[in-house]
């Protein structure tokens, strides 16, 4: 599959918001790029055909996550410097570039975008046919991701909320607020 | 390699978010855009498990009679709770970072590196 026009666009306009997240010195700026950045990716993942992903994405990643930075931030400080721009460090870049360039060596050994049969075993394998094959006779949920999310991956999530537990247990153990005295 | 991008556009998104979200955790002063930076990282690896199941033509995987042929669901799921786990990561970074703040009075890492060893 070639890319398409609104493709080109949502990749660089993700890119683009990224790229100002680095770059941007005030650290309110910076998360807004990085807020812009959720949104485009999330309508990405329904480009992608995972609407599940997109849903959880923008509620999740667009929504909560900045509530929580804009909380951490008005919680501390946002350090006011002259400036729009950082300056860029040159050895880091090389690092990164460097990085970049060796993960860019592997991608022709990867499946085009959109493929299928036995160019890419993600969509054809054995695994995700069974799924498809028997997700609603199994489970009576017509849709896929819920199946494989709460019946067949069902410790995958009990765990999963395990992680979200521990993690609020966590923070309120750093921040040393006894909610329930 | 015009054509290689034409055909692997996806993945060439995905490494070069790597590298952006690498040089914000390595370059970035503030702790809040290291965060950020670490976010951005894990973006890139959704993206490149999101892309592997997908297939030209496909649909999303609601299971109907003649619906297919579906789109892989289980990178969906295995991304799904990666979201979530990631949120919760962010929420205990971002708790440990009000922390720092309340006790030494800056985030910015240089200082922090200064009033640690001071």
């Amino acid at each position: 599959m070639t890319l398409s026009l609104i493709e080109g666009v949502l990749l660089v306009f993700v890119l683009c918001c990224a790229i100002g997240a680095a770059v941007l010195r005030d650290v309110l700026a910076s998360l807004m790029a990085f807020a812009a950045y959720s949104l485009g990716i999330s309508i990405i993942w329904v480009m992608l055909e995972a609407p599940d992903v997109g849903l959880t994405e923008a509620a999740v990643g667009a929504g909560i996550m900045t509530i929580l930075f804009i909380l951490a931030l008005a919680n501390t400080v946002r350090p006011q410097e002259n400036g729009l721009f950082e300056s860029i460090s040159v050895p880091t870049v090389v690092l990164v570039g460097a990085f970049v360039v060796v993960m860019i060596a592997t991608v022709p050994s990867l499946p085009a975008v959109g493929a299928d049969g036995a160019a890419n075993p993600v969509v054809s394998g054995e695994v995700t046919q069974y799924y498809i094959d028997n997700a609603y006779a199994d489970t009576e949920v017509k849709n896929g991701v819920t199946a494989v999310l709460a019946a067949y991956r069902g410790f995958d999530t009990l765990g999963e909320a395990v992680v979200v537990f521990s993690a609020g247990v966590a923070a309120l153990t750093v921040l040393r607020q006894e909610v329930f005295a | 390699m015009f054509e290689l991008l034409n055909s692997h556009y996806n993945y060439f998104a995905v490494m070069l978010l790597l590298g952006i979200g690498l040089y914000m955790l390595i370059e970035s002063q503030n702790l809040v855009k290291k965060v950020i930076g670490m976010n951005i990282f894990q973006t890139g690896i959704f993206l490149f498990f999101i892309t592997l199941a997908f297939r030209a033509g496909g649909n999303p995987p609601i299971i109907k009679e003649g619906g297919g042929p579906y789109v892989s669901p289980l990178p969906h799921v295995l991304i799904l709770t990666a979201i979530v786990v990631g949120v919760s990561l962010t929420a205990v970074a971002l708790a440990l970072i009000i922390r720092i703040y309340t006790e030494y009075g800056t985030l910015d890492e240089d200082k922090l590196k200064q009033l640690y060893y001071d």
